[in-house]
């Protein structure tokens, strides 16, 4: 295909994707299961740059992903600032914390890493849980409506942001593509697949592991930044295990280094239980079973799945065909 | 405040660490293993105890090793599902599974117990023992001993026993083990079991102390990371004074400074430590 069909096709698909909810129905209730599932596909991707690409589990990044929301919500509430300049105190802040974080484990290694990025997330909870500066076990209330006064834009229903949360999403989509085609996403699967290949080809694994994590805090923190005006409030439940277990489950779900592979696995689970809920108990079961579930016996996520089952078809039909394995089979 | 109350709470509350801390010691020490699911194992293991005596009305002594039966299972169960990727080393996926199955142990038991607080009562937790203005009770004395026996006994079986032997074997080399004709399969499955009774036990004795509540085990998680770090990976004397000096630590902090930032603290003495020497820990066996 001519790069300017392609272009063009992808742009048309992005452009009707703005109008998915309104041809699904149109209801508050899609409109607000799609503003979430944009959401949180965000809060996904910033993770899956650390674990598809790198390869490392950070389980910090619902840290991320409450500076994020914190930031909105103290900057909006107590001076008073548009959503322009949350956005840019939320990314400042979460590079910052990122690069505290990234400093002090950039020697920890594996599951070193993720234990420290485990009880930062734990710690963080309890800080924020009793921190009265950050509103303590309340939170804080009372976050204004998005609103964008040039572009006459201001968001009291989840309808109305829709459009902010589809053009976050577009904006990530492309940041994750070009991230996967720059030296740096190169870099990142290098040490991931190959490190001493990686070293020799003058590439410092520490260095490539902190920019990737600074480059990734921002991204999730965007996404807590927007969740914050789509609840109105903010409290330490941003930090529970809930949101991790989302992260994770959308980024392995489907399958690893694909571009919409955490957008369609925070789709799939968020439909599951916006719209087919057994109750919060269960809930919990079935996502964190679907996660286990997928790590241990389904390592390419459900594309891999797919491909087994078409080469498994493939394989039975053959055999059926003809007697004889021609040479392309006993090759494999 | 008082110097020797504050004394007495932070050595309680070290032994209550180390027997937190010691499945995963051995998990790490023993089969290079992580669970990051310890936590709401340690949950578990307490709504158990309480189930059993509250609602059952059994003695306390048999909700103990009814506890440590539901670990033993738990901690089965999970190293099945994950066992080829014990096989592989696959230690970032276990990660994952194992926290997957923590999120899968806080759901079913908050739609089995019910989601409010509740107090789990032992006949030794109303004894009190006063002793001037200093107070503890029963229950402290009991997971006190409990504690350094199970400590010296583990010591014993895993330096001086045949399972001890082929433990460490199959920790040091997994593929020379298998050459030498150990299951290594079975050491995998019995070393979780182990972890599951181990803070299935911690749970039943600790747990008293506090109010249980299915979204709890965050601040057992912590602390074990504290304890096997401070202690060195898979140390078993070592996870013992770290678990400790981190009681006495949490006591006094909590006495001098405020007991909400307990976990914060405790948690950068680990990161100090972490930073001060990296070398040292980085180099552990199992932190590959």
């Amino acid at each position: 295909m001519a790069p300017a069909l392609r272009l063009a096709l992808i742009v048309a698909i992005a452009a009707a994707g703005l109008f998915a909810p309104a041809l699904l129905g149109g209801t508050g209730a899609v409109y607000s299961a799609a503003v979430l599932i944009a959401i949180f596909a965000v809060m996904a991707y910033g993770l899956d740059m650390i674990v598809s690409d790198l390869g490392e589990v950070s389980l910090a990044h619902t840290v991320f992903f409450a500076i994020g929301a914190y930031a909105a919500a103290m900057l909006a509430t107590r001076l008073g600032l548009g959503p322009v300049a949350t956005l840019l105190g939320a990314i400042i802040l979460a590079v910052v914390a990122a690069a505290i974080l990234g400093v002090v484990t950039l020697r920890l290694k594996e599951f070193v890493f993720s234990l420290v990025t485990y009880a930062v997330a734990v710690v963080a909870m309890t800080v924020a849980a009793n921190w009265e500066f950050l509103g303590g076990s309340d939170g804080l209330r009372g976050i204004p409506p998005f609103t964008l006064a040039p572009l006459g834009l201001r968001a009291e229903t989840d309808a109305q942001l829709w459009p902010v949360a589809y053009g976050l999403l577009l904006v990530t989509l492309y940041l994750m593509h070009a991230f996967r085609r720059s030296r740096l996403g190169q870099a990142a699967v290098m040490v991931h697949l190959n490190p001493r290949l990686a070293t020799m080809s003058g590439i410092d694994p520490k260095r490539t592991r902190l920019q990737i994590f600074l480059l990734s805090a921002p991204v999730t923190a965007a996404a807590g930044w927007l969740y914050a005006y789509q609840r109105s409030f903010v409290s330490a439940d941003l930090l529970e295990t809930y949101f991790l277990i989302l992260m994770l489950t959308s980024v392995v779900l489907v399958g690893r280094r694909l571009l919409l592979g955490p957008l369609i696995g925070v789709a799939l689970v968020q439909i599951q239980e916006k719209f087919f809920s057994f109750g919060g108990y269960v809930d919990k079961i079935v996502l964190g079973s679907v996660l286990v579930v997928v790590l241990a016996f389904l390592p390419g996520g459900l594309v891999g799945l797919g491909r087994s089952l078409v080469a498994l078809g493939r394989r039975r039909g053959e055999s059926v065909a003809g007697s004889m394995p021609d040479v392309r089979t006993v090759k494999d | 405040m008082n110097l020797a109350q504050q004394l007495i709470n932070g050595i309680v509350l070290g032994h209550a660490y180390a027997l937190i801390a010691i499945g995963w010691t051995v998990l790490l020490g023993v089969a290079r293993l992580v669970n990051f699911g310890h936590g709401q194992m340690y949950m578990l293991g307490a709504f158990v105890t309480w189930y059993t005596v509250s609602r059952l009305g059994l003695p306390y002594l048999v909700a103990v090793p009814a506890a440590m039966l539901a670990g033993v299972a738990v901690g089965y169960v999970m190293q099945r599902v994950m066992l080829q990727l014990t096989l592989k080393q696959d230690l970032v996926s276990i990660m994952i599974v194992t926290l997957g199955f923590g999120y899968v142990l806080n759901g079913a038991a908050a739609l089995v117990f019910g989601s409010t607080g509740q107090i789990l009562e032992t006949p030794l937790s109303r004894l009190d023992i006063y002793w001037g203005d200093l107070w503890l009770t029963w229950q402290d004395v009991a997971l006190v001993v409990a504690a350094i026996v199970f400590f010296i006994v583990l010591k014993y079986v895993i330096d001086h026993t045949a399972v001890g032997r082929t433990a460490r074997m199959v920790a040091e080399d997994p593929p020379l083990a298998l050459l030498a004709g150990i299951n290594v399969k079975k050491v995998y499955l019995g070393v979780f079991a182990f972890e599951g009774a181990a803070v299935a036990l911690a749970a039943a004795l600790v747990a008293p102390r506090t109010p249980i509540l299915t979204s709890m085990g965050f601040d057992e998680v912590i602390v074990t990371f504290v304890v096997v770090v401070l202690g060195g990976i898979g140390s078993v004397l070592g996870s013992y004074f770290a678990g400790l000096a981190l009681g006495l630590f949490t006591a006094f902090f909590g006495a001098l400074v405020s007991p909400a930032y307990t976990t914060a603290a405790a948690f950068l003495v680990m990161i100090a430590m972490l930073v001060l020497r990296p070398g040292g820990f980085a180099a552990a066996p199992g932190s590959r």
